[in-house]
């Protein structure tokens, strides 16, 4: 069975304590977002998900979406959810208020995002695209489109997607095909069909707001030509009433892996009156603006099934009893001991649980981070954390989503046989998992961005947020008699990631093919290393209130301790091994001509 | 016979800049011009051009003190100034007249034997000699310097029907040898050659351009770069030298040049340019040409003509996808298709050509004309080693496909494969006959792309190489991106010091590249800086401390001959030879502190040791505290010198150091300097100097405070100069302690260390990086 508790008691941990969150308060706009406001919404988020999206989720699975005549339903009792979910203002918690947001960080959107998807990834994902749209169209649209649209995105009463990927590219957009050309009133016609769009066509909202990558007939070649459309499904008429049905339609869905309860749709475009945002051929600058944001959602996503497959595994392996504790002996009396006694048992979930607790850290610093990039009074400011939020965002998104397969896997084997059938729902957080691994640009290509722009983005500015923290936290740290035996790996594998990005950056100069052989090598490391810093930050706060008694609150800072150690012994190491792979460099894949495979 | 005084008429432009050339090479010069009417002093003219002169960038002169050397008069009160002068420069206005008026004065008191020479870029030498005496005849000769006199390094000498041997010999030696110019001999044709080809050419993309296909951005784009051409391109050029002087000098050519000429059909002049010079739009000496910087918004803004209406509008920045397409492979520029690639095809096909069907009217060999336009226009390539570049047989194939005729010379390369070829690790051109001539240097060149040609490196890797230049010297050769030092070139050092021991008598440090090296590779220090490789920092650091120190202190002579910059570590590299034979033109300093550093490599190191133990006219006071000031200043200020021989002044070269005025010459004057020096060489032994330490910092650093009140330094400019106080002065000693050069490398790598952690330092690393200027944070 899928069990989920939100984890409130870590969530708190790292906003208040290792983060600080309650800093945004002081952020012009953020005066609302105290500690308390922050627990009082977490609370409520928490109820929401466990009681009202958690149950959905199998119902979601087994019954999927359903297509006929263009018209697409959603699984029994979405609807009902998703009228519960905009009612109870969790679309727009950070939202601008000027359009009935309620203004609060992004990160506490963040949390609520884990919760959402840690219950229900499948439903998940229509209110995460909504936002996305209604992003992308405060950034760079005009203030008509903004009026008539960031309203009722906002509001949830129309949701929002993104059309990028057609039959025949997705990640190399400059092939993109699909055509837009002038018509009346400074509207365009946009022809041509997407496909892979997520939310296309569904029965949740009133109206579904399509932001469509095409090229317009004097755009030069590659990416340097595409513009950006905003197309309604229904037409808006100039009162601000739903017209007639714009050109529009769903061809069809998909029949897919996993993430059921959302539609993967076949758009079609017939001549469909649509509205430029941003300049024209400008187009993917304004996407990629919306992809920061959007990445790092789907990162959570990882973290949010993660927690869910962490959660279900323990109460799996607490209840199922099976062979003796080699601990214990024979003289515990049972004729078998519950399967948390065995270490493989143990090593598995302990993975899970420090990937876990350790990413949410690094998601959350990013998050935080993101609001600073956007309310800080100080220019130099804001510019420091907005590098920082680029240069993690790739990790975030690739590590995190694999790490989430990871733990999803995990709690398969956790559960033998028992994770392989159906009834415990395990296998569906697999397959659920999976996706995030591919969209939003795949974990390939979140490596490429990471050695081919972030690395050497201003002669590697960018790293310089990272690195120059955390080598300050080791050198301030080192003989630290509390910290001192986590303090150690973690600054052998930072002088070891400082090498590799070295090595990375020279070689990459003259041979942009030995960096890209390595990135995903690379990205991992970071990751790695990255999340060390994460537990030292961590540890550094439990390490003062971890001692005394062994129960209550205390308990929680031991553990944090402990799951510290774990972290620095069982999974930094793998840090050393990606090392040596990347010191040699392209060669042993590069020997083989495309004929040898 | 050797020439020594030198005198020269008209003190325009190229008169007073050819008069200070003469100057900068250590000859004393006399520099006429006419009375002016109503003039306040009658030697005005001449007065008024060596004050310009000692104002205007660049510098014409390499030393302020220099003009001192230059003697102004006039043509009315001072002609027999003449009368003791080896070689006398006509440098007055195009017209004949005028110029044999001249003549006669000249012959009326020069001394027998001298040389008269003028300075004209459009009369043909019979035409100057037409009427003249026989006599006068034999002594004359036309020397056509490219302006600035001193930066350009083409001279077109044209001998008349009876101009004598040595003559031509004479002046010749002096202007290579003495004033470091490349001598080409031309023959007495209209243009001679390098404008000849060049306003061709210039004449070909005007009419090509206004014909509407393309914008002036694109036409510069197009002509620039990918074809190794300067990327001022040609309206950018145009700007430069001045749009008025284009009509004057096509005119010039179209009147003189054969009824048949190619230039003839090409020749005219656009409404739009006529009025522009009409409007005093005449380029950057004006209010502005082809390019404008418009700054009625308070921020200038680069505006650029739109040929067909003459309004400006904003420059786009744009390159043309050819371009980008082409790197520097014209072929691929000419190939793509696009509006500016055919415009470049257009232009460069017809100029090749035209340069082609020149030959042998204009020069003997294809090799004189390339010469001349690398020379003269600043051109990588010349015109037939272009051809080579795009493939001879390819540009032929392509003027068949055309239609076109193809030049009889190109046929024959096409046919052969090439103008140019390497037999045997020689350099060879084809001759119009069809066979293939090698190249033979003048004694005393020796180019170290003649050795790359025929030989194998000893060493090599990415960033330098060592080669075997001939006698038992070796060279080591920067060639890393703008010939900066990284880890690659530190490591080849520490190789060369073990090979060379072995196997050799001495190391010349020696590259071909514009500069001889630009320092440390910034952007790789940077980004260890931002990776927080605090560790790997301090071991590039002292990697680079130890491959210097091993250059000091090896058992065999190490002679730096620098070319251009010679920056920061650049700089530092010279610091360790035992001797430097620099180009007259190099720049050199060390200017750390622009990037938030100082010295590290052992900059501060060597200046301390050399100025206390008295081996530099630029630094050497009396007692440590004046040599540390001066030192303070110099490092402290980031001052980099105008020409080698400032470098004198101010510490960076050793009065044991030595000058060579043509950089064709260096590499051989230089190895002929480690020769000198392997004599019985024993290397230096370490040195211990006593410093002040602290109380010496605190008194640099109050002088400092007070500019910074006064707002001439930065918070940050203090942070760096503290730095290098505590590294001048000794950091923790006190005059009683010994300090050594080990002691001193230590403090360096401190100073350095602590600077790269400085966020301000960072900003200003960053700054240079992307925008090429020092930030003033």
């Amino acid at each position: 069975m899928q069990t989920y508790k939100a984890p409130l008691r870590d969530m708190r941990f790292v906003l208040h304590e290792m983060l600080e969150a309650d800093q945004l308060s002081k952020l012009p706009g953020y005066e609302d977002a105290t500690a308390d406001t922050i627990d009082a919404i977490m609370e409520e988020g928490a109820k929401f998900c466990e009681d009202k999206l958690l149950p959905l989720n199998r119902i979601g699975d087994e019954e999927g979406c359903t297509y006929e005549n263009g018209v697409v339903r959603t699984p029994s009792g979405f609807k009902q959810a998703y009228d519960d979910f905009v009612g109870a203002g969790w679309q727009s918690i950070s939202s601008d208020p000027k359009y009935g947001g309620q203004g609060l960080p992004a990160l506490l959107n963040f949390v609520i995002e884990e919760m959402v998807c840690s219950t229900n990834l499948a439903f998940g994902v229509y209110p995460l695209l909504s936002r996305g749209a209604a992003a992308l169209i405060e950034t760079h649209a005009s203030d008509t489109l903004k009026d008539t649209y960031l309203p009722h995105l906002t509001d949830g009463s129309w949701s929002g997607t993104m059309c990028l990927t057609e039959s025949h590219c997705g990640t190399d957009l400059g092939l993109i095909r699909k055509k837009a050309v002038p018509g009346d009133n400074g509207a365009y016609r946009i022809s041509g069909s997407k496909m892979f769009i997520t939310g296309g066509e569904h029965d949740l909202a009133d109206n579904i707001i399509h932001l469509v990558l095409a090229k317009l007939p004097d755009a030069p070649d590659g990416v340097r030509g595409i513009s950006l459309f905003l197309v309604p499904k229904v037409n808006v008429k100039a009162d601000g009433e739903l017209g007639p049905r714009n050109g529009v339609s769903c061809g069809s869905i998909e029949k897919k892996m996993g993430i059921h309860g959302s539609a993967t749709c076949v758009l079609n475009f017939d001549d469909a009156e649509g509205y430029l945002i941003g300049e024209a051929h400008k187009g993917l600058r304004c996407m990629f603006t919306m992809m920061n944001g959007a990445r790092l959602g789907v990162g959570m996503q990882g973290l949010a099934l993660g927690e869910t497959a962490y959660q279900s595994a323990t109460a799996y392996a607490k209840e199922r009893r099976s062979g003796k504790s080699l601990a214990r002996g024979a003289d515990s009396g049972e004729k078998a001991d519950p399967i948390i006694v065995h270490p493989d048992v143990r090593n598995m979930l302990l993975t899970a649980r420090a990937y876990n607790e350790g990413t949410r850290a690094l998601a959350y610093w990013t998050a935080l981070k993101l609001d600073i990039s956007t309310k800080h009074p100080d220019a130099e400011v804001r510019r420091d954390a907005d590098e920082l939020v680029q240069l993690m965002t790739p990790i975030i998104k690739a590590f995190l989503t694999d790490r989430g397969f990871e733990a999803a896997n995990l709690a398969v084997q956790v559960h033998g046989g028992h994770g392989y059938i159906a009834e415990h729902g395990m296998e569906q957080l697999v397959r659920d998992a999976r996706i995030a691994q591919l969209y939003e640009g795949t974990n390939g290509i979140q490596a490429l961005d990471l050695v081919g722009r972030k690395l050497g983005m201003k002669t590697g500015r960018l790293l310089r947020h990272f690195f120059h923290p955390a080598t300050a936290f080791v050198e301030a740290h080192q003989e630290d008699e509390a910290l001192k035996d986590l303090v150690l790996p973690l600054a052998k594998a930072l002088g070891k990631l400082q090498q590799a990005t070295l090595v990375i950056a020279q070689k990459g100069l003259g041979d942009p093919e030995e960096a890209a052989a390595v990135a995903t090598d690379y990205l991992k490391m970071f990751g790695l290393v990255a999340i060390g810093y994460m537990w030292l930050l961590m540890a550094e706060k439990a390490a003062k209130k971890a001692n005394g008694n062994a129960d209550g609150d205390a308990r929680y800072y031991a553990n944090k301790m402990k799951t510290a150690r774990f972290y620095m012994y069982k999974l930094l190491p793998e840090s050393a091994s990606l090392f040596l792979r990347i010191m040699t460099g392209k060669t042993a894949m590069a020997q083989f001509d495309e004929d040898d495979f | 016979m050797a020439i020594n005084k030198v005198a020269v008429i008209g003190a325009g432009l190229m008169g007073s800049g050819i008069a200070a050339h003469v100057a900068n090479a250590g000859h004393d010069v006399v520099l006429l011009d006419i009375v002016p009417d109503g003039a306040k002093k009658r030697s005005e003219l001449a007065m008024n051009a060596v004050e310009r002169m000692l104002k205007t960038e660049p510098a014409a002169f390499m030393e302020k003190r220099t003009a001192k050397r230059i003697t102004c008069g006039n043509i009315e009160d001072d002609l027999k100034l003449l009368a003791d002068a080896d070689w006398i420069v006509e440098a007055v206005i195009e017209k004949r007249d005028i110029k044999q008026a001249i003549y006669r004065l000249i012959d009326g008191v020069r001394k027998d034997g001298s040389i008269v020479s003028s300075n004209t870029s459009t009369t043909p030498c019979r035409d100057l000699m037409d009427g003249m005496d026989e006599s006068f005849q034999r002594d004359f000769l036309i020397t056509h310097f490219f302006n600035p006199p001193r930066y350009m390094r083409l001279l077109e000498i044209v001998a008349g029907g009876n101009t004598r041997a040595d003559a031509i010999t004479a002046v010749s030696e002096f202007a290579d040898i003495k004033l470091g110019k490349g001598v080409v001999d031309c023959k007495d044709t209209p243009g001679f050659i390098a404008n000849r080809i060049g306003t061709f050419w210039i004449q070909a993309a005007v009419v090509e351009a206004f014909k509407g296909t393309v914008t002036v951005e694109q036409a510069d784009a197009a002509i620039g770069r990918a074809l190794g051409i300067p990327k001022t391109g040609i309206f950018g050029l145009m700007d430069l030298v001045g749009i008025d002087l284009m009509p004057l000098v096509s005119k010039s050519l179209y009147d003189t040049v054969p009824e048949n000429d190619a230039y003839r059909a090409l020749y005219g002049e656009p409404e739009l340019i006529v009025k522009m010079i009409a409007e005093g739009s005449i380029g950057r000496k004006g209010k502005g040409g082809f390019y404008r910087l418009n700054k009625d918004s308070g921020k200038p803004v680069k505006e650029v003509i739109d040929l067909a209406t003459g309004n400006y509008s904003k420059a786009l920045r744009l390159t043309p996808d050819s371009v980008r397409a082409a790197k520097s492979s014209p072929r691929k520029l000419f190939e793509h298709g696009d509006a500016a690639s055919a415009f470049a095809w257009q232009v460069m096909s017809s100029t090749l050509c035209y340069a082609a069907d020149l030959i042998p009217e204009i020069a003997d060999t294809v090799v004189a004309a390339d010469d001349a336009m690398k020379l003269g226009y600043a051109w990588k390539s010349g015109p037939f080693e272009m051809i080579d570049k795009i493939g001879a047989e390819w540009f032929a194939e392509r003027l068949k496909a055309e239609n076109r005729d193809v030049p009889a010379l190109v046929a024959l390369a096409a046919e052969k494969g090439g103008f140019y070829r390497t037999e045997q690790g020689r350099l060879q051109y084809l001759s119009t006959d069809g066979s293939y001539v090698t190249i033979e240097r003048p004694a005393g060149v020796l180019l170290l792309s003649d050795v790359k040609r025929a030989s194998k490196p000893i060493l090599r890797n990415g960033s330098a190489s060592l080669w075997d230049i001939g006698d038992g010297v070796a060279c080591l050769e920067f060639h890393s991106k703008m010939n900066a030092i990284d880890p690659e070139t530190l490591k080849l050092i520490g190789q060369s010091v073990a090979a060379v021991g072995k196997g050799y008598k001495a190391l010349v440090l020696h590259n071909e590249g514009s500069n001889y090296s630009v320092g440390v590779n910034l952007g790789l220090a940077l980004f260890a800086i931002n990776v927080g490789a605090w560790p790997m920092m301090e071991d590039m650091i002292k990697q680079g401390q130890d491959a210097f120190k091993a250059l000091k202190f090896a058992p065999f002579p190490v002679v730096g001959a620098p070319s251009g910059m010679a920056l920061g570590g650049g700089c530092e590299s010279l610091l360790h030879c035992d001797a430097v034979q620099a180009h007259a033109e190099s720049y050199i300093g060390l200017v750390e502190v622009g990037v938030g550093l100082i010295p590290g490599w052992g900059g501060c190191k060597e200046l301390l040791v050399r100025g206390l133990t008295g081996k530099s006219r630029g630094i050497l006071g009396g007692g440590a505290m004046p040599v540390i000031s001066k030192l303070f200043q110099t490092i402290g200020l980031a001052k980099v010198s105008r020409s080698a021989a400032q470098a004198f002044d101010m510490g960076y070269l050793r009065d044991s150091d030595r000058v060579t005025a043509n950089r064709d010459r260096l590499l051989a004057d230089a190895k002929a300097r480690a020769l000198e020096l392997a004599e019985g060489y024993h290397a230096p032994e370490p040195q211990e100097i006593k410093l002040p330490g602290k109380s010496a910092r605190v008194a640099l650093m109050m002088a400092v405070r007070g500019l910074a009140k006064t707002r001439k330094a930065t918070p940050h400019d203090l942070t760096v100069v503290d730095q290098l106080g505590i590294v001048l002065t000794g950091g923790k000693t006190d005059t009683t302690d010994a300090v050594s050069e080990d002691d001193l490398s230590a403090l360096e790598r401190q100073a350095l260390i602590t600077l790269s952690r400085d966020p301000l330092t960072m900003a200003r690393m960053e700054h240079m990086l992307e925008t090429g200027k020092p930030l003033r944070n």
